[in-house]
């Protein structure tokens, strides 16, 4: 259990469900949450080749004299030992720096938009951010805990779809849930093509042994594909396979994804980088 | 498609593949340009700011107007843009240290609008430092976009600053100066080329969109050896008002800090005291370049005392705006206290000496500026360029060279840091390339991490262990929990080799009874540092590395010494 999840703590009931959600993925994939609680409603983190800066939301300064307690003993029950972080450097005195050196990072939704505490929303631009620049998988968590039973990921068939079935029949490999897979047909590809893409990337053995049942779709809206999507399922996909002005003309799987179904997503970005680390 | 990804990475292009410096000197172009434009932006809606609210400067009300513009920039910065206020050089050159020159998109314009404000309005601040701020980020994102690396993006951040400096005074050579003395430390033909080519641009967009004019021209100087013997005394003087300024600056900051009211309130009731002063002293207000000018040319006709209250004035005027949250830099200010300081020093002067012959008031205006600047910043070559370039002259270069010189040696003997990179060396944060500190700050413990060492269980017997001892090649065995797994401590060759040369001990004597637990140990987000220091301190030759209680491997300080040297190896090449 050398890998890590950064976890940002929210001191209010919506944060707790966010954090049981990630000790329940903790516990399921063998990594050990990381907790940090905000002294300062923003902070910077420095990617290889972009800084982003995350503005969250005041109610992630909810009570601080309670946040360590609270999320303690979250983490005591879910048989962890808390381990908080705490910034070591800071760009301004208001503006902490957190190390990006995690193998995971669970995000809210949305951090900023306001809209996201009622629905689901739009992913924040800052949470698009964070997926596209990070080495590390984001986790978005539903919005009230649920425990999952198997593990589906989306396959397109982009390198980044590639990375997060890679993902995806790693998790199915440690928590022993079974991998389901979910393939919409597109660009005249049959399912033959997709079977290739996996084969043609040496994973053809391990989804053998981990492959519940794989699913193409080839009629219907993509949304209503979305409903066989069993509830209690574990969501990974990868994200910005494709360039920004398709995103902006036919939209984003991602989006689509994230806006219709309440699992929790895994979200793999385009600098993934599996085992990075390898603490 | 692939026609844009290209364009986002040019390294690709044939034409570039030869030599990479020929990519940087074109982006350096773009990049001193793009700055030379923000700085023409803010200094001209300066201006017009300044201009439009003139006329209101005569009501009795007049006072409140830095207070908006100090709430307004306040606002802007906190609410808008979400960022601290300051003037934005120690950032830049915290990222340069730090982080490749990585910087917000957003800072490319913050600063512009948030000093626009405040000085606009009528704070004591200057321009420069926040137009650095912006070019330094435009050359951030240019260099992201671009995908360069991060030594590449380091001077092309230079470049911006060097571009933004030259094109607000229209001084190429002093933001290059200003560049490699302040933003980068390193003198390096790799990076003066980038950034004297971005100087040139900046320059050149500054005088075609407002023409070459220099800022401070005068009568020629006629120095005379007494002026050259007066110019030790003058450097002294200086050395004081910016020791002064800087604890000031300090003072106002902290006693600011301490009073728990909205930052905007806070910022508003300091641009107030700005404006009362301003409403009896004028030379306060604003970036005062209009007053420099008159001292210059021997037109401010006030009396000794009140040249000396106006330099006291000043400061705490600029201490008040900046301190109290307003946005701007250091570097107006100090040209106006610098030539206030030269303008007292001379007249306490001629009146101790009246039978000498000095120069005049406004070469000693330029001496004080001169002082101020390379005391403030530490950094002398950038005062004396300055002071030359924008008054377009070297006749004063011998007394420039005391003053600068001696006043940023005193300047540093009293405050071992400047005044922009003073927080980041109390922190520990100031890296320059090539430093030890630097070295370090670029491996990190997961790099350096050894993981051959064969970890034993504590209930393992010392006939079972002989075995492992025999397969490995370290002299080191971490003991792990037989059932959580849990780090419990170490056994070092050289401390059972009494047992080992025992076969009677062989089923005896388990590990739990002979490991060390009382072991120093790391985690993989420590500082090398750090390490380095335990390592030294101790007499350490390896430390084991520890990630939720379960050791990961060791750090050795011969693999760290051998890859310091490949590091530094790396940032010292040219």
């Amino acid at each position: 259990m050398n890998h890590q999840l950064f976890h940002i703590f929210r001191n209010t009931p919506v944060g707790r469900e966010t954090l049981l959600q990630s000790i329940y993925f903790c516990n399921q994939v063998g990594i050990a949450p990381v907790i940090y609680i905000p002294k300062h409603a923003k902070f910077l983190m420095y990617f290889k080749n972009e800084v982003v800066q995350i503005d969250l939301d005041n109610s992630y300064l909810t009570a601080p004299d309670t946040a360590i307690q609270h999320a303690s003993e979250l983490l005591e029950q879910g048989g962890f030992k808390p381990r908080f972080y705490t910034p070591k450097h800071y760009t301004a005195s208001t503006l902490p720096d957190i190390n990006t050196e995690f193998d995971y990072m669970c995000c809210p939704r949305s951090i900023s938009d306001a809209t996201s505490k009622i629905t689901l929303g739009n992913i924040g631009a800052k949470v698009r951010k964070i997926v596209k620049a990070a080495f590390f998988p984001v986790l978005l968590t539903s919005p009230v805990f649920k425990e999952w039973h198997s593990i589906t990921v989306f396959f397109g068939g982009s390198a980044n779809a590639v990375n997060a079935l890679r993902l995806g029949l790693q998790i199915s490999d440690i928590s022993g849930m079974p991998l389901n897979i979910l393939t919409r047909l597109e660009k005249k590809n049959t399912r033959r093509d997709y079977e290739k893409m996996v084969q043609d990337q040496n994973m053809e053995d391990r989804l053998n042994r981990h492959l519940n049942k794989w699913l193409f779709f080839d009629k219907g809206k993509f949304e209503e594909n979305l409903y066989d999507v069993p509830h209690d399922s574990f969501v990974v996909l990868g994200a910005y396979g494709h360039g920004l002005i398709r995103n902006i003309l036919f939209g984003s799987k991602m989006e689509s994804i994230h806006s219709t179904i309440y699992n929790n997503l895994l979200i793999v970005g385009p600098n993934y980088v599996a085992n990075r680390l390898s603490l | 498609m692939s026609i844009f990804k290209s364009w986002r990475n040019p390294f690709k292009w044939n034409f570039f593949r030869s030599d990479d410096r020929l990519l940087l000197i074109l982006i350096a172009v773009i990049v001193g340009s793009c700055s030379g434009l923000a700085a023409v932006a803010l200094n001209r809606s300066i201006l017009i700011l300044f201009d439009w609210l003139h006329p209101f400067r005569h009501y009795w009300w007049a006072f409140i107007l830095p207070a908006i513009g100090a709430a307004l920039s306040s606002i802007f910065l906190e609410k808008i843009v979400n960022e601290g206020a300051g003037h934005g050089v120690p950032e830049v050159v915290y990222s340069v240290s730090s982080y490749g020159g990585l910087l917000r998109f957003r800072s490319s314009f913050s600063r512009i609008i948030s000093s626009c404000l405040t000085i606009g309005s009528g704070g004591s601040a200057g321009p420069e430092a926040p137009v650095v701020m912006s070019g330094a980020a435009i050359g951030a994102n240019i260099a992201s976009f671009f995908s360069l690396n991060d030594r590449q993006r380091i001077i092309i951040v230079g470049c911006g600053a060097a571009g933004a400096i030259s094109s607000i005074f229209n001084a190429p050579i002093s933001g290059l100066v200003f560049s490699i003395e302040v933003i980068l430390g390193e003198w390096k033909a790799s990076n003066i080329v980038p950034i004297a080519i971005a100087s040139v641009a900046g320059t050149e967009i500054s005088r075609f969109l407002q023409g070459n004019s220099i800022a401070f021209a005068h009568h020629n100087f006629d120095i005379t050896f007494f002026d050259i013997g007066a110019s030790f005394g003058l450097a002294i003087f200086t050395a004081v008002v910016t020791i002064f300024l800087t604890r000031s600056l300090k003072t106002v900051r902290g006693i600011s800090e301490k009073i728990q009211i909205p930052l905007w309130v806070r910022a508003a009731a300091g641009g107030c005291a700005v404006g009362i002063i301003g409403m009896f002293l004028p030379v306060v207000l604003g970036e005062g370049y209009h007053f420099i000018g008159s001292m210059i040319n021997e037109n401010f006709t006030q009396g000794l005392l009140v040249v000396a209250i106006a330099l006291f004035a000043k400061i705490f005027a600029t201490s008040l705006t900046l301190g109290s949250g307003g946005s701007g830099g250091i570097f107006a200010p100090c040209l106006v206290i610098g030539s206030l300081a030269g303008l007292t020093y001379y007249r306490a002067l001629a009146i101790i000496y009246p039978s000498l012959s000095w120069v005049n008031e406004g070469c000693y205006a330029l001496l004080g500026m001169a002082g101020l600047i390379s005391g403030m910043l530490q950094a002398p070559l950038t005062g004396i360029f300055l002071i030359v370039e924008i008054t377009g002259g070297y006749n004063v270069i011998l007394p420039l060279l005391i003053v600068s010189s001696v006043s940023t040696t005193l300047c540093h003997y009293i405050e071992p840091a400047s005044f922009y990179l003073k927080a980041l060396v109390a922190k520990g944060q100031l890296l320059r390339p090539g430093t030890d500190a630097r070295v370090l700050s670029d491996l990190s413990v997961p790099e350096l991490l050894e993981r051959d060492c064969l970890t034993v269980n504590q209930n393992m017997r010392l006939g079972e262990f002989i075995h492992i001892i025999k397969k490995s090649r370290r002299n080191i065995f971490p003991v792990e929990d037989e059932k959580t797994g849990r780090f419990l401590g170490l056994i070092h060759l050289d401390s059972i080799r009494s047992y080992i040369f025992n076969s009677d001990m062989y089923n005896a004597v388990f590990l739990w009874q002979i490991m060390d637990t009382d072991v120093d140990k790391v985690y993989p987000d420590d500082d090398l540092s750090e390490i380095l220091n335990i390592m030294d301190r101790k007499h350490l030759f390896s430390i084991p590395v520890v990630a939720n209680n379960k050791f990961i491997g060791i750090i050795s300080k011969a693999t760290l010494l051998d890859q310091y040297r490949k590091e530094l190896m790396v940032q010292t090449l040219d």
